[in-house]
């Protein structure tokens, strides 16, 4: 009954590959723009917060599959520039991710805030230097959980790619049931391996998490 | 040349109804000790915060040394690289040990060498005897070692002043001993420093000029002996014999 998998490992890996990339890029670039759209929020104008909102709610309020469709087809149609459909799905992902990951890291950035910055003020430290030395470094350990959220759930939109014609572990496992007419053992292998890759990860992330606490603090969101 | 080294000219706060800071002037020439006391809430802490201009006064002038701090286009943040500010709530850098917190500015501000900078910070952490926990986080250290690497981070950079917000209220009585040691022994090394604080014993030993401060301005200043012997206006006498009782009682 599971005869495909040995048949079909290299569609199978290379689907793997695919969602893998793509979620990893997408929460690396989600962080970096989310990082900067969340500064932006607390410091910015009121132009800059209103930008920052319609982008957020564009992001997170609309299906990931339809911003992909808008990225690959619409796009491209009326820009007549041709984009690498790989490219364009890990920017995606990425400006997705971001959508989210702006809330995580401005709620973090909140709860330490104040005193810090006027610590750092007062040692003679520019805004930015106490952003970057002070409160980012405390803010991005407070994340690491929501981030791991943020990666089981990326993980998991990856399936979205199938419908713009790239090949990602559902796209895998589509063109197996297909050709095999095996079906649920098909579905069942292909679960069993999100499900592992996620669990791998987590559980990587949970130890990260631990060795980067601050010595002294269980718990720095009270 | 004078030797003034802060000047505070008819500095106004509000905070919506609330005047914190109502029209106060102040001069702190080198070696000064002066210390504010007065009611909590009436606004001693806004006034620091305004002379590290960590809070923008209103109105009126900032001076540190000749350069006004006030004007639209100072460097604030090498302004405050010369002014060295303790707060009551201690706010050390939570991420980073006790020798970290004092070199983080260090190498930021000053832009010292690493060897140097551990040099520089671990010289500020003996002086105020702490070295013992010099790889400690914040969180592991007793509020009093803490408020000592606070003081230490303070004048590590060799600041021209050092601003001191109510440095022991925020601790468990016996450990404001500690910290308050820290203190004689920076006044006697002569530091300039302006500082809010209602110890009263250490009050009159180190300070040379005390002042009451009330509803956000200042209502009587003199010598500790002065205050203690008997203070003109009749909201000094009373926060005076307040005080002092509260002192013997303890």
């Amino acid at each position: 009954m599971f005869e495909f998998v040995s048949q079909f490992a290299p569609w199978i890996l290379q689907g793997l590959l695919l969602t893998v990339e793509i979620t990893l890029f997408g929460v690396f670039l989600g962080l970096g723009i989310g990082t900067l759209l969340a500064i932006g929020d607390i410091y910015g104008n009121k132009v800059a917060k209103g930008v920052i909102a319609v982008y957020v709610e564009f992001f997170r309020g609309s299906p990931i599959f339809v911003q992909l469709f808008l990225a690959q087809y619409t796009v491209p149609t009326i820009t007549h520039i041709p984009i690498d459909p790989y490219l364009t799905a890990f920017l995606v992902f990425g400006l997705n991710s971001a959508g989210y990951q702006k809330g995580y890291v401005k709620g973090a950035i909140e709860t330490i805030f104040e005193d810090q910055m006027d610590a750092g003020l007062s040692t003679g430290m520019s805004r930015a230097q106490t952003l970057r030395h002070v409160i980012l470094p405390q803010a991005f350990r407070i994340v690491i959980p929501s981030w791991t959220n943020e990666f089981c759930s990326l993980t998991k939109s990856t399936a979205a790619l199938a419908y713009v014609g790239l090949f990602d572990l559902v796209s895998a496992g589509k063109s197996i049931a297909h050709i095999t007419y095996v079906v649920l053992p098909v579905w069942l292998v292909i679960g069993a391996i999100y499900l592992a890759w996620i669990t791998g990860f987590t559980k990587l992330m949970d130890i990260i998490y631990e060795k980067k606490k601050i010595p002294g603090i269980d718990l720095l969101m009270q | 040349m004078t030797d003034i080294v802060m000047e505070a000219r008819n500095v106004y706060k509000n905070y919506g109804k609330l005047e914190a800071v109502r029209n106060v002037s102040m001069q702190i020439r080198k070696g000064d000790i002066k210390l504010i006391f007065g009611p909590s809430g009436s606004g001693k802490s806004t006034f620091l915060r305004c002379m590290a201009m960590l809070t923008m006064p209103d109105k009126g002038e900032i001076y540190l040394g000749e350069q006004c701090l006030t004007k639209p286009g100072v460097d604030l943040n090498k302004a405050r690289a010369r002014i060295g500010f303790v707060f009551q709530h201690i706010y050390l850098f939570r991420h980073l040990t006790a020798l970290g917190n004092v070199e983080l500015a260090l190498r930021q501000v000053l832009k010292l060498p690493k060897e140097e900078a551990r040099a520089r910070a671990l010289a500020a952490l003996k002086e105020v005897k702490v070295t013992e926990c010099m790889n400690k986080y914040p969180n592991q250290m007793s509020g009093g070692q803490q408020q000592r690497i606070g003081i230490a981070r303070a004048i590590a950079r060799n600041p021209d002043i050092i601003l001191l917000d109510e440095p022991t209220s925020a601790l468990d009585p016996e450990l404001t001993g500690e910290v308050i040691d820290t203190l004689r022994d920076l006044a006697k090394e002569g530091t300039t420093m302006l500082i809010v604080s209602h110890e009263m014993p250490f009050a009159r030993e180190v300070a040379e000029e005390m002042i009451f401060y009330d509803e956000g301005s200042i209502v009587e200043t003199g010598t500790p002996v002065h205050f203690f012997n008997g203070p003109h206006s009749e909201r000094a006498k009373k926060f005076m014999t307040r005080i002092i009782n509260r002192t013997t009682r303890e």
